[in-house]
């Protein structure tokens, strides 16, 4: 199907109009995000619940900016998505493109087709990113091996895809931090909220 | 020709926003406006079980898809537009106004854009931006002056 192409077409030319922010701002603000957070919490297990928690606001407002932004560019989005495989294809190809500048990957649907996983080689949060190794003792690398330093991605796809009434669970299941050779975010649907106005993810 | 009102509702039917585009709109009071942004939510709901035909590719089991997307009377058009998040962007103009569309779409955008972003903007929450409000009179103006162009 070209639906492949056409979303990451779409996540170009979204991409492209976008106003650029730099890229090592971006990323130390975020690490300078989670440093405060660890500091704050301690345990790392609350420190992602909370990364989470901040991805979550961020997600139920930004999914407004790409359903708005590809339906004035003519993307065509507006009568797509029938199913999760399409709603994939967006979030990784047209979602991440746009916001981050980085083309994700999908694959690893399950039988089902109620879950998947998003593949990002590049992780624009982690640029200068190393974890303490495990049994670093002035560090606390032990600890901090818990702490899945992306997992604002979790909560921005949890928010966004709640908003168009998909609800899902994220998680990251593989960090290129942690040695991985590649981030993998895995996504499953959970349930399909209905509205009482009809399903308005569905609509034109 | 000329816009008269745009009102924005929320996905639970709370006026979120009412401006009037142009001095010609007629005066309508907040509480005016409280009872037609919930009717029209309500309105919108009924239409969508209602519709009598099938279109080709409607998922739901009846009814459409989708509910009130233009009204026309004598004297008023009115256009809506539901996102896929489920506001609705709703403009009234006099018959004859072209663009209403564009227009709505286009404010679509503004929201995501201007209120979305403000930090201290809660989602379903009365609009009280002003730099949304700002954006849309500049929107018409432009439109006014026919420089959107429609694509």
């Amino acid at each position: 199907m070209s639906s492949k192409m056409q979303a990451s077409q779409a996540g170009q030319a979204l991409w492209s109009k976008m106003p650029k922010a730099n890229a090592e701002l971006f990323a130390l603000t975020y690490g300078s995000l989670v440093t405060e957070l660890v500091r704050d919490y301690e345990d790392p297990i609350e420190v992602n619940a909370q990364l989470d928690r901040i991805g979550h606001s961020i997600g139920v407002r930004c999914v407004d900016e790409l359903l708005s932004k590809a339906d004035v560019a003519g993307m065509g989005l507006a009568t797509q998505c029938q199913n999760l495989r399409d709603t994939a294809e967006v979030v990784a190809k047209v979602g991440f493109k746009m916001f981050l500048g980085v083309q994700a990957e999908v694959g690893g649907f399950s039988q089902d087709q109620r879950s998947f996983s998003i593949y990002l080689q590049d992780n624009p949060l982690a640029t200068f990113v190393e974890l303490p190794a495990a049994g670093d003792e002035q560090y606390n690398g032990d600890d901090l091996r818990k702490l899945k330093y992306s997992n604002l991605y979790c909560g921005v796809i949890r928010g966004a895809l709640e908003q168009v009434n998909l609800k899902v669970e994220c998680n990251i299941v593989r960090d290129t931090l942690k040695g991985d050779e590649v981030n993998e975010i895995r996504v499953e649907l959970k349930e399909v909220l209905a509205d009482g106005a009809g399903d308005d993810y569905k609509e034109e | 020709m000329g816009f008269l009102h745009l009102f924005i509702v929320n996905k639970s039917g709370g006026l979120i926003l009412h401006r009037s585009l142009s001095s010609a709109a007629p005066q309508i009071g907040t509480n005016e406006w409280l009872r037609i942004g919930s009717t029209f939510h309500s309105l919108h709901a009924i239409a969508a079980e209602a519709s009598p035909v099938k279109l080709p590719n409607n998922k739901n089991s009846n009814g459409a898809q989708d509910g009130i997307e233009q009204i026309e009377g004598g004297g008023v058009i009115l256009k809506c537009l539901q996102t896929r998040t489920g506001i609705k962007f709703v403009i009234t103009a006099e018959p004859g106004t072209s663009d209403l569309d564009t227009v709505l779409r286009e404010i679509y955008v503004l929201y995501s854009d201007c209120a979305l972003k403000d930090p201290f903007y809660e989602l379903e929450m009365p609009i009280r931006c002003e730099l949304f409000t700002n954006s849309v009179d500049s929107l018409m103006k432009r439109v006014v002056a026919g420089e959107v162009m429609m694509r």
